[in-house]
């Protein structure tokens, strides 16, 4: 990205301050999002989101795979993210690496829960088939194809449409006699199970500057943000992952009242991510 | 038509794409300047001597374009000025452009080329407005004219011998910009006029813009009161530079711009971005009426890039180009 002079950084800063951004978005209002699904036949599930000239791709593959020993009851989920070189030239090469790496940890944290599985946002029972033998490994790739700021939130909904629009296949289990023995399995072709999306949560990422919060910044809001909270918030309000970035320091309330903040908002994206998701579905059937 | 990124419910689609059709029944057809795409046979004679120009290629003994475009003819020579292409400087343009690097006597400035530009220091007024030599205290000072990353408007002065590219900035109303926001939109969309720089007087707004497809929409500030200015916010800076840190924010709020005018900076802008995401020619008259428009079904400065507003726009830009035909009829 190009720098900004100190004349465009100051009118930036005024737009927060006097709650009119360049955009005329007020301090907590989203871009428009737009919604595609089913982008890529050869995936389970696949959903590209458009927040601006933010754009974002998640595609969800579904393999079969042995359980965790420690976790016998329970699927396996890995979230990666890929930064394309066509968003940023500083991308290319090994240059996004680390922005790929942060915005999979955070989604990590924010999607999954801690170690144990405890607290994930995707549940991961609902993946085992025969338990400690055979269950669905999900691979969640996502590729950043724009980058215009407030990655975060576009890659969790894309994941979360992605999710929605998921066929898993039905399996039937012939468990053999010895208890040693590898099951017999048989996938259908023809029967898919919808994946349950309604506990996959949101992020909302509240970004400071000067004094204010704003959300949905644009890379050139980024520029002049001092942190960054990224809140993870499921359909019943509850606080699923936080991240923060950004080197200065907060409160403690500053940051309750961040949660708060990026609470309120996440009621309306998701009513607004859903009734997207309904169109894109209906347009993607015809 | 590219896709665009708003989601339409389902009469907006529909109304969208009559608005789209019967903008493409009203674009002349093959007129004087023909418009032709990839493969399009070019009539000519070969039998003259016809020298293929830029977009054309000989194939089975007819001359074929490469390129969307119109085809131009200047004497012997057929070529196509491609539609949609990167922008092209001509001497004379004013452009917009933001500085990249402070070299030795010049700036250099990304213009949106496939080169960058240079602004020489002895090609631009100095800010005491004296014509002089430029002298080494001169060239020591010139990151107080223009940092790293300024956006600054200048006119194209011309190509050098080298093939760089020289711009000029001779007169008051050129300089640095501030207080206000870039656009990039594709070059294609400006059309070089007499002028390019516009002062909105109703709202207080500057508006410039650059053939280069960088426009700029920011606060008026009248000529010559620019370079005073800076002056005194030098001064200030270093005076009170310690006061300033102690009272902070706040204080800092009340040198932004007023909200009204900041309004208008935006409600413009967004007017911008939606002509250029359709694809419409970028003209003053253009902006003002959208702008206006906006007004007159009472949208709110961030509803203008929603939806329903794209829709109106384009059935609005139909009933222009309709009454412009009746008009010639």
């Amino acid at each position: 990205m190009v720098g900004l002079s100190s004349g465009e950084k100051h009118f930036i800063r005024g737009g927060i301050a006097q709650d009119l951004r360049s955009d005329g978005r007020q301090r907590l209002n989203y871009r428009p999002v737009s919604v595609e699904v089913g982008v890529i036949p050869q995936a389970n599930g696949s959903a590209r989101v458009r927040l601006g000239a933010t754009d974002v791709i998640a595609s969800i593959k579904a393999e079969l795979g042995r359980p965790d020993p420690l976790r016998p009851d329970k699927g396996k989920v890995s979230i990666f993210v890929d930064c394309s070189p066509t968003a940023e030239p500083k991308f290319e090469g090994r240059g996004g690496e680390d922005l790929s790496t942060e915005l999979s940890v955070a989604l990590q944290r924010c999607l999954l829960g801690g170690k144990s599985g405890a607290g994930a946002g995707i549940d991961l029972s609902s993946l085992m088939i025969a338990e400690g033998k055979i269950c669905w490994d999900l691979y969640i790739d996502a590729l950043v194809v724009s980058s215009d700021g407030n990655l975060l939130d576009a890659l969790a909904a894309a994941i979360k449409v992605g999710l929605s629009n998921t066929g898993i296949p039905k399996v039937t289990v012939d468990l053999g006699t010895a208890p040693d023995d590898q099951p017999e399995v048989d996938v259908s072709d023809e029967e898919f199970l919808q994946f349950d999306t309604s506990g996959v949560p949101l992020i909302v990422t509240v970004t400071k500057v000067g004094r204010h919060y704003i959300v949905d910044a644009t890379s050139e809001e980024e520029s002049q943000m001092s942190t960054a909270v990224s809140v993870s918030v499921n359909k019943r309000g509850h606080i699923c992952g936080m991240t923060k970035r950004g080197g200065a320091g907060l409160d403690s309330s500053v940051i309750l009242d961040m949660i708060s903040v990026a609470k309120h908002v996440s009621e309306h994206l998701l009513s607004v991510l859903d009734s997207e998701i309904a169109v894109a579905e209906a347009a993607a059937m015809s | 038509m590219r896709d665009l990124q708003v989601s339409f419910s389902q009469t907006q689609r529909v109304r969208f794409q009559s608005a789209l059709q019967q903008l493409k029944d009203l674009s002349p057809g093959s007129g004087p300047a023909a418009t032709v795409v990839v493969a399009d046979s070019i009539p000519v004679n070969l039998e003259d001597s016809v020298l293929k120009g830029h977009g054309t290629a000989e194939s089975d003994g007819q001359l074929v374009a490469t390129v969307c475009g119109v085809v131009e003819r200047v004497n012997k020579l057929v070529y196509v000025r491609p539609f949609r292409a990167r922008y092209k400087p001509e001497i004379g343009d004013i452009i917009v452009g933001r500085v990249i690097e402070v070299a030795p006597k010049r700036w250099r400035l990304e213009i949106n080329f496939s080169q960058d530009a240079v602004l020489m220091l002895s090609s631009m007024n100095l800010p005491d407005g004296i014509q002089r030599r430029r002298t080494a205290v001169d060239e020591l000072n010139m990151r107080s004219i223009f940092e790293e990353d300024d956006v600054i408007c200048a006119e194209v002065r011309g190509f050098q011998h080298d093939g760089s590219l020289q711009l000029q900035a001779r007169s008051q109303k050129y300089g640095k910009l501030e207080r206000g926001q870039l656009l990039t939109v594709p070059p294609y969309l400006v059309k070089r006029r007499k002028q390019h720089f516009h002062h909105l007087e109703d709202d207080g707004v500057d508006l410039i813009v650059g053939c280069n497809g960088y426009i700029w929409v920011g606060e008026h500030l009248e000529t010559g009161e620019n370079v005073m200015l800076e002056d005194q916010d030098n001064h200030m800076e270093k005076d009170g530079k310690s006061n300033l840190k102690l009272k902070g924010d706040q204080d800092e709020e009340g040198t932004f711009t007023s909200v009204e005018t900041r309004r208008s900076i935006c409600r413009i802008a967004n007017a911008i971005r939606l002509l250029s995401a359709l694809g419409f020619t970028l003209s003053l008259e253009a902006i003002i009426d959208t702008v206006e428009l906006s007004f007159a079904s009472n949208i709110s400065v961030k509803d203008m890039l929603a939806a329903e507003f794209y829709v109106q726009t384009a059935e609005r830009e139909v009933e222009r180009r309709v009454s412009k035909l009746r008009k010639k009829a």
